[in-house]
């Protein structure tokens, strides 16, 4: 097979030896399968929560049991919701170094290359490991500042004033049913809070790990940048290679005050057999800025759509997606903006690449308030196809209520086109480099995004799958 | 049955329950085949089975009929025969323009045809311009497989309702390598209800219609058709349902206009379904004016190699007019070409939804694909929604979209005001700019120069 046939051959090929491992089962609480109030009640007497957070857990849960599926973004009618650990406790407490995460759970994020990149690259990190945050470490530097990076389960224990102002307020239980079931059953997660002009220059990290079979993972993020403060969040997420399949439930919210900025960065290259469905919303406020920048490589089918709630004049907020699926994967991707108040601005930008039989898309939403004049809002999708078995969908959606705004959609469907194909090979570059080339061009604008290490591997993915597909 | 150009409505006895067993009858009692009976009772038990659409169903999220007692209306108003043109409504005289004895023509009233003409220059051709039900009598082999091919009878239940109701319609026919000598021009009218003698003080009876249209076009022959909607603003409500299938052959070329023009009073419902064989092209205009609330499903499939479709639509809205239009080009084979350009306006109170669809099928290689939809906000209570999409199956393909919405661009008015245009003027001259290229492609002038006529007036 020639790379211009198949351009992407590589990516995630070595992932069953790269992440795709899994430790011995290792737990000290594993709640039975399925899902009912004395399973939530189990979890919430576990943690020792405060009587508020049973009360709002079981109530969400009735609000789970009453919603629907969603009928649309992908097939759910698989997943067996009576035959998952809704709750795995992987240790008795959290670390503080490295030295005191067990041996097992220290090997995989050793493997996963955690520590170094702690060393070399960050400000902090987490690890979550089932339904639990391992280790949690933040540089004293910053921690002086005031700012908090902790489990939230942790922040709930320890802060729980500051907790109990912001959580739930961006994404109530009653958004929809995975939400609901998020907040009926969250474990771990990681909770920022960035005081006042409070620059973290650095990245925050947390990485999410599967390890369990048939585990549902549920960790709840929020984040708070105060006013004029600054962070840029980084999450990773790689699960062992199951034959039967598990589920992934995030929660994030975030809020960005006066002047404040926050990024956001996924990359989530959950194995081929975890259901991905991933609850995501920012509140931005005057002024600030929100960027999510969403990397979908694995899962076997993720719904995700990063959203933006626009609250006051001068917010901003961009979305930069990019979803690959190979065989077996559907990407239901996406981003929203919501435009609230005047003088807001967004800008989407989707790269999707669909090959071997997936279908990678592009869902979203730009809704402009009726009194938010002055909006101005881009959304540009690109997609590229690499065979005749893969497939593409762009569903945009625009509600636009108010006149004096500015409103665009693009999308491209296309394949590696001849022309460039042509050029670069006639300039004596081989096919298969020429074709590495235009898929690494395509997702440029996105991996430049990239904190450096994941546009590295990102790039040597690509070139990876290029080597393995000469001939 | 008919009285002076006002029409007597009544009610059906039982309501919307009883409408479709009545249908029937008539329909035994017109000799109608078999196989169109037995579509009929079919869709008839779809009537029966489903409810009627709600918010739940993605094609119905953003739209409803509202207050709309569909029961209540008249389904089988009857329409005045008309000896020649000079026995049709005024407005339909003023918009045939003189220029009737040059056209293939036919004018529904109310639920009957009431004019079919077909000049010697078409009829020595071999051209079919008749009503529907006549060519059920007449040409029964050429409508079997067509008739009712196209349009899902379970899409919804005004889907279902319409096959089940079918009364009045029109059958086009164009032989093998003809090139129809005139143009033909397909009038839907509907008059305003008069109450019943014996009904109560203010009790309004409006009218309820369901013609379908059948155009095939045999390989190599080309014409132009024009589908117009036309009423006057009455009092009562009205339905229109209406369903279109056109047929392009082989290397076969149509321009077809579907403008409707419907007064204030009118709810308007309707399927148009387009099938374009190898080589073929279809040149399609919409436009939507009038009406109250207005849902169209235009769906159009390329089943042969080199099949093209080039299809331009306006919406232009006030007060509260509501306008739906769904589109789907369906690309089933290779090497397949379609171009799709909407444009809505709207004012005051006015709202759109443009819902739009590219299917890329699997194998359907070097598909050529585009979809635009720009939508101009002339006031900060209308509202657009634009929700263009791709399902692409295929690799070998250019398939792009793109969508807008804004108002009036500052720059083009600062421009014109510059050169001492008020601005109301240059609003003006803005507008007509944003419609002009879809108006442009209004295959005859006196029905371009009216609809321009038109916007103008609705411009204000």
């Amino acid at each position: 097979m020639t790379a211009s046939e198949n351009p992407t051959g590589g990516i995630r090929d070595s992932y069953t030896e790269k992440y795709g491992f899994h430790d011995a089962d290792q737990f000290v609480f594993k709640a039975r399968k399925g899902l009912d109030p004395e399973i939530v009640r189990g979890i919430s007497q576990m943690k020792g929560e405060p009587a508020w957070m049973l009360e709002f857990r079981l109530k969400a849960l009735e609000t789970y049991r009453k919603k629907p599926l969603p009928r649309w973004g992908g097939d759910l009618s698989q997943i067996d919701f009576d035959d998952i650990y809704y709750y795995v406790k992987p240790t008795e407490q959290e670390a503080k170094s490295w030295e005191d995460v067990p041996a097992d759970m220290k090997r995989t994020f050793d493997r996963l290359g955690i520590p170094e990149a702690e060393q070399k690259f960050l400000s902090g990190v987490g690890a979550q490991y089932d339904s639990e945050v391992v280790y949690h470490k933040i540089k004293e530097n910053l921690e002086k500042l005031g700012v908090l990076f902790l489990s939230t389960d942790h922040a709930l224990r320890d802060h729980e004033e500051l907790f109990r102002r912001y959580f739930a307020t961006v994404i109530p239980p009653t958004d929809n049913k995975f939400a609901a079931l998020n907040s009926a059953v969250w474990s771990g997660g990681s909770f920022i809070y960035v005081p006042k002009g409070v620059r973290v220059d650095v990245p925050l990290q947390a990485y999410f790990r599967i390890n369990t079979k048939d585990m549902g993972q549920f960790e709840r993020t929020l984040i708070i940048v105060d006013e004029g403060a600054y962070v840029h969040y980084v999450e990773g997420c790689t699960a062992p290679t199951y034959s039967s399949d598990s589920l992934h439930s995030a929660v994030v919210e975030i809020i960005v005050k006066a002047g404040g900025r926050c990024r956001y960065t996924t990359i989530q290259n959950w194995s081929n057999n975890v259901y991905n469905l991933v609850t995501k919303r920012a509140a931005a406020y005057r002024d600030a800025t929100m960027e999510w920048v969403d990397g979908n490589l694995g899962s076997k089918l993720t719904i995700k759509y990063p959203a933006i709630y626009l609250m006051e004049p001068g917010a901003h907020g961009e979305v930069l997606s990019i979803a690959f699926a190979g065989k077996g994967q559907h990407q239901d991707a996406g981003a929203k903006a919501v435009h609230v108040a005047p003088n807001t601005t967004s800008k989407i930008v989707s790269k999707s690449i669909s090959k071997d039989g997936g279908r990678a898309g592009y869902r979203g939403l730009i809704k402009v308030a009726r009194g938010a004049v002055g909006c101005r809002s881009t959304v540009n999708c690109d997609a590229l196809i690499l065979d005749d078995i893969s497939r593409s969908d762009t569903y945009p959606t625009m509600e636009i209520e108010e006149d004096q705004v500015s409103i665009g959609h693009e999308a491209t469907v296309s394949k590696i086109g001849d022309e460039q194909l042509f050029y670069l090979t006639s300039r004596g570059v081989p096919k298969d480099e020429a074709a590495a080339m235009i898929v690494a061009g395509f997702i440029e604008p996105v991996v430049k995004e990239l904190p450096m290490e994941y546009a590295v591997e990102m790039n040597r993915l690509i070139q990876l799958q290029m080597e393995g597909s000469v001939g | 049955m008919t009285a002076g150009t006002r029409t007597t409505t009544r009610p059906v006895e039982g309501g919307l329950d009883a409408w479709p067993a009545l249908a029937l009858e008539r329909a035994v009692r017109a000799n109608e085949p078999a196989w169109a009976l037995e579509q009929r009772r079919k869709a008839a038990e779809v009537v029966a089975r489903l409810p009627f659409p709600d918010r739940r169903l993605e094609l119905w999220r953003r739209t409803d009929f509202g207050t709309l007692a569909l029961g209540e209306l008249d389904p089988f108003a009857p329409g005045l025969k008309a000896r020649n043109v000079d026995d049709l409504p005024a407005a339909v005289i003023a918009r045939l323009a003189g220029e009737a004895s040059n056209l293939g023509l036919l004018v529904q009233r109310n639920s009957d045809v009431v004019l079919e003409q077909t000049p010697p220059a078409l009829a020595q051709q071999g051209v079919i311009v008749c009503s529907l039900e006549r060519a059920l009598r007449e040409h029964p082999e050429k409508l079997e497989h067509r008739l009712g091919a196209l349009i899902e009878t379970d899409l919804d239940r005004y889907a279902a309702l319409h096959q089940a109701m079918r009364a009045g319609g029109a059958f086009v026919w164009v032989p093998d390598g003809v090139q129809a000598a005139l143009p033909i021009r397909l009038i839907q009218w509907l008059d305003p209800d008069q109450p019943s003698a014996g009904a109560p003080a203010g009790a309004r009876t409006g009218v309820a219609t369901a013609p379908a249209t059948v155009i095939a076009l045999g390989r190599g022959a080309s014409a132009t058709v024009l589908e117009e909607c036309l009423s006057e603003t009455a009092d009562g409500p009205a339905f229109f349902s209406g369903g279109t299938e056109v047929f392009v052959g082989e290397d076969a070329k149509l321009v077809y206009g579907h403008l409707q023009d419907w007064g204030r009073n009118v709810v308007h419902y309707s399927n148009q379904r387009a099938r374009i064989e190898r080589g073929g092209e279809l040149q399609w205009i919409q436009t939507f004016l009038g009406g109250r609330t207005t849902k169209t499903n235009s769906y159009f499939q390329l089943v042969g190699a080199g099949a093209r479709a080039y299809v331009h639509g306006f919406m232009f809205g006030d007060q509260r007019q509501h306008f739906d239009l769904h589109t789907l080009q369906k690309h089933l084979a290779e090497q397949t070409t379609s171009d799709l350009f909407i444009k809505s306006a709207l004012k005051d109170r006015a709202r759109s939804v443009y819902q739009g669809m590219i299917q890329v099928a699997h194998g359907a290689q070097r598909t050529d694909a585009y979809q635009a939809n720009r939508n101009l906000l002339l006031s900060d209570t209308a509202r657009a929604d634009s929700i263009p999409g791709l399902e692409i199956l295929a690799n070998d393909v250019r398939c792009t979209h793109g969508a807008t919405v804004g108002t009036v661009d500052a720059e083009q008015m600062y421009y014109l005001m510059t050169r001492g245009l008020p601005r109301n003027d240059a609003q003006r001259l803005v507008v007509e700019g944003f419609f002009a290229p879809v108006l442009d492609r209004i295959p005859l002038e006196s029905v371009r120069e009216q609809l321009r006529g038109m916007i103008q007036a609705k411009i204000g």
